[in-house]
């Protein structure tokens, strides 16, 4: 086992590039069945050391805001021991991709999927060993050279050295003899912490001079050969279709080459539900994406209802899912740990509460587009897609076109939140490029952004807890409906209180609805640690005290949910404390403010803030200052974890004030910033400070953890400074803000 | 009878036809740069904002004609050279603002124009002025930002 030679084609190619050292790392324990020999896909390249010592590397995982493009390549540098200002970033990569035994798409070499921050957690050790192995083959080289030992041989900021003569090789005049090197893996060694000189640094964003200087980084600014721009009139509401248009009208627009109409389609997502991935529309085909734009307005497109959509209406959903929380209606048991029903009886006090979160919209600020140049036997798309295997996987399914031979140019993404998950932007350009034969960029607007999302479910969650004679939580019963999807129940209080039981009501709705950044894990949140607020003021306690006390004694769980196999409740207490502390939380504070407080674990990952918010006589809302903690693992950059930990938290602010798509009849009703309030500086907390809680536990993601306490963090700070709780989102509707 | 006006110090003319157009798909489209952002096409979010004459404007809400006879600068041409960036840029990358970037370019444009008009602009100033929207909710690092620019610019003057 330890004898598995890296052999060169695993691991390496030299000749494409005259002189230089092409690094392809391939895992020799991941296994690769059918690697496609028709592409060059059996490489993945992510590094190549040229002769000048400079470096290109590319990170595998795309940024869409969570920073993976710098942190990606900042473990493959460190443990390659590169001098980290002597490397050029690639634009993009390459995907690279492979088929199983089933036929199944995957990645050829590391995980290029980001989502459910799990971009480091699955990257890790790959990235490590992809490193650590070239930087053998490099010494191996340099011990070849100067005759000695390997073993003998240090490295550091891309030079080979040896410590004895104090002679030194650099990684640009090794890279062609080291690319044909074969290396026992018993051979590849890992560092430990304290020998990283990249990781653990704040480090800046590879890409940060393009962005602010404008480079067109994004999927939305790409050329591409003889492309048509495309415009779509997408059915405002769900399931209509086209009833008429004016073809004419829009051809007299000076530009516009062709009307083509797109039927709906659906993908089952269920047995019985059905998911409509495009909608019926009417496609503008021109030069130019202006003259689309003028053509759509000129379609003057009618449109036919949809019966089954005709009662959907989110208010109504709403209502709804209020009697059934509060009916005794049965509904499906999801856990039940404990006597339930004789703890709610034997507590000294009960509280029952009902907590209600809206759909959410993701309005990612770079409205969709897609380049598809589908060809008769292969395929090019150009797209910003937080997984890039699904865009090779859509191309296969609509065209025959083996996905082993689509070449994915996946970009920058201007925002993603779980909605570059979808697949109804690839769908529409793959299909009108196959249709007309002719590369196509469809391009949407905010309106279609809105209109045609796919939200975080709207939740109504009914808690009742009970305290026993010492004022410890002795019982849990959550029973909630949702437009789709279950709860994080697997998270605290699970294990922590006894008696534990939650339950959901199946809904039949057809509002369509996707992962919205770390899916249900505010709205789980927002239940959980307003409750908690609220059994502790019950029992005049402190918040964070009653906090800490919940989390006794400090022990590992483990974690039935995804993302994790472990829940660890000193490691949650430790963020508490540290939020508190910073926050100087008990500290005296002026009329009409108040410090509220909330944590939770999400995906590996645990968060917890403190925000101070004022509340005027007038019931005007301002919110001042938070404090965030957070347990990640080793804090790989901690520069970008704490940009997180501010935009995060801030999503999650803006979610619980503003973030409330309204749909009647199938129809959304506040389809762009006008309606759709959005958080804007004026709002947000002028300061956000943040600890990293230092440890060495494996990493863990940073893009979804800070969002989930922002909503009872806030309503606990709301109550704490005007004495009102606000149990349901989004809290502008009943405040001044 | 075109439109002229000046683009990043170049004249440009447009043809009378295209008089509607919004600047911004003028910018993106005919001009190739694409540094201006669409972000919600009713100058809401501020994606796509640019100067006109040293005012921050949205320009998708503003058309081609009106921008007759201006001088119109975007992100590309805001610096002196590659080099040599714009104060304001520099302070975004001290302070590394960005997470997604796409709404960056015009939060950039919007804090150089306000701190023309208002060299050392207080909280409230800022919270009155940039009005654009950030997604991934950098808020907290485009006001640091803004005040390191604001000291960078009056150390340049004296």
């Amino acid at each position: 086992m330890t004898n598995i030679l890296i052999d060169r084609r695993q691991f390496l190619k030299s000749s494409a590039l005259a002189g230089g050292m092409l690094l392809s790392i391939n895992l020799p324990l991941i296994k690769l069945a059918n690697a496609n020999k028709k592409t060059a896909s059996d490489w993945c390249i992510y590094v190549e050391i040229k002769p000048d010592n400079s470096i290109v590397i590319a990170s595998p995982v795309m940024d869409m805001g969570q920073h993976m493009k710098t942190t990606g390549p900042m473990i493959l540098a460190d443990e390659m021991d590169l001098d980290w200002e002597l490397i050029e970033f690639a634009e993009d990569c390459p995907t690279f991709l492979n088929k199983n035994e089933k036929g199944e798409i995957g990645y050829a070499f590391s995980d290029m999927g980001t989502g459910g921050s799990h971009a480091v957690r699955r990257n890790w050790d790959y990235m490590r060993n992809a490193g650590a192995t070239a930087r053998q083959m490099i010494i191996d080289e340099a011990a070849a050279i100067w005759k000695v030992s390997p073993a003998l041989l240090n490295t550091r900021a891309s030079f080979v050295i040896n410590p004895l003569t104090q002679q030194k090789l650099s990684y640009g005049y090794l890279a062609k003899g080291a690319a044909v090197r074969q290396i026992e893996q018993s051979r590849v060694k890992l560092k430990q912490i304290d020998q990283y000189t990249i990781m653990g640094k704040d480090t800046k964003t590879i890409d940060l001079k393009q962005i602010v200087t404008g480079k067109p980084l994004y999927g939305i600014d790409a050329d591409y050969p003889n492309v048509l721009q495309v415009v779509i009139h997408r059915a405002p509401a769900q399931g209509a279709k086209v009833k008429s248009y004016n073809k004419a009208a829009a051809l007299a627009v000076s530009g516009v080459l062709d009307v083509v109409e797109l039927q709906q389609q659906n993908d089952k997502i269920g047995p019985d539900i059905e998911k409509q991935i495009v909608s019926s529309g009417v496609a503008v085909i021109s030069e130019s994406l202006w003259s689309a734009m003028q053509g759509k307005q000129a379609l003057r497109t009618q449109w036919l209802a949809d019966k089954n959509h005709e009662n959907q209406s989110s208010e109504l959903q709403q209502q709804n899912f209020r009697k059934l929380v509060a009916s005794d209606t049965q509904a499906k048991q999801r856990k039940n740990d404990g006597n339930i029903d004789q703890a709610l009886v034997d507590a000294k006090y009960v509280a029952d509460h009902t907590y209600e979160t809206p759909l959410f919209a993701h309005a990612c600020m770079e409205p969709f587009n897609c380049i598809a140049d589908i060809r008769e036997h292969d395929a090019t798309v150009v797209v910003g897609h937080q997984f890039p295997h699904m865009v090779a996987e859509e191309v296969e399914n609509l065209t025959g076109v083996d996905a082993l031979s689509v070449e994915v140019i996946n970009k920058r993404m201007g925002g993603g939140f779980g909605r570059r998950y979808e697949r109804d932007f690839l769908r529409e350009a793959i299909t009108l490029s196959k249709q007309l034969k002719r590369p196509v960029k469809v391009t949407w607007t905010r309106e279609d952004e809105v209109e045609r999302d796919f939200f975080a479910p709207a939740y109504v969650m009914r808690v009742r807890a009970g305290l026993d004679e010492n004022s410890n939580v002795s019982a849990w019963h959550h029973r909630q409906a949702q437009t789709r999807g279950g709860a994080r129940d697997d998270c605290f209080p699970s294990q922590i209180v006894k008696n534990y039981r939650t339950e959901h009501f199946e809904s039949s709705s057809k509002i369509p609805t996707g992962p919205w950044r770390g899916p249900s894990h505010l709205q789980w949140t927002f239940a959980v640690e307003s409750m908690t607020d609220e059994l502790a003021y019950e029992a005049k306690q402190d918040p964070l005290a009653f906090r800490l006390d919940m989390m006794q004694p400090h022990m590992a769980h483990e974690y039935a949910g995804w993302g994790a196999e472990v829940i660890d409740s000193g490691r949650m207490a430790k963020c508490y404390e540290s939020a508190a502390k910073m926050a100087k939380w008990g500290r005296e504070l002026p009329k009409g403010h108040g410090l509220g407080i909330a944590g939770h674990f999400t995906f590996g990952s645990y968060a917890a803030f403190v925000i101070e918010v004022s509340v005027s006589n007038k019931n005007q809302l301002v919110l001042h200052d938070a404090w965030g903690a957070i347990d990640c693992g080793f804090a790989i950059n901690p520069n970008h974890i704490r940009n997180q930990m501010e935009g995060g938290f801030i999503d999650g602010l803006n979610a619980a004030l503003f973030n409330k798509v309204v749909v009647e009849q199938g129809q959304v009703i506040n389809n762009n910033f006008h309606t759709l309030r959005w958080m804007k500086m004026k709002e947000a907390p002028k300061n956000i400070q943040v600890d990293i809680i230092q440890n060495d536990y494996p990493p863990t993601g940073v893009g979804e953890p800070p969002t989930a306490p922002a909503a009872a963090a806030l309503a606990n700070a709301i109550f704490a400074a005007s004495g009102q709780r606000i149990r349901q989102l989004p809290i502008a509707d009943s405040i001044s803000i | 009878m075109s439109i002229t006006f000046k683009l990043n110090q170049q004249t440009v003319e447009v043809a009378e036809s295209n008089k509607d157009m919004p600047l911004l798909w003028y910018i993106r489209e005919n001009e190739g740069l694409k540094g201006t952002k669409f972000g919600c096409g009713i100058g809401q979010c501020g994606a796509c904002t640019v100067h006109m004459n040293d005012q921050a404007v949205r320009s998708c809400s503003i058309t081609v004609s009106q921008a007759s006879g201006t001088n119109i600068t975007t992100i590309e041409g805001l610096a002196t050279s590659e080099e040599q960036l714009h104060p304001v840029q520099e302070a975004w990358m001290q302070v590394d603002v960005p997470q997604c970037g796409y709404c960056q370019a015009g939060q950039i444009m919007a804090a150089s124009a306000m701190l023309k008009r208002i060299p050392k602009p207080t909280d409230e100033d800022i919270d009155n002025q940039m009005t654009n929207i950030c997604r991934c909710g950098t808020y907290v690092r485009v006001r640091q930002a803004i005040k390191i620019a604001a000291d960078k610019l009056a150390t340049e003057v004296t």
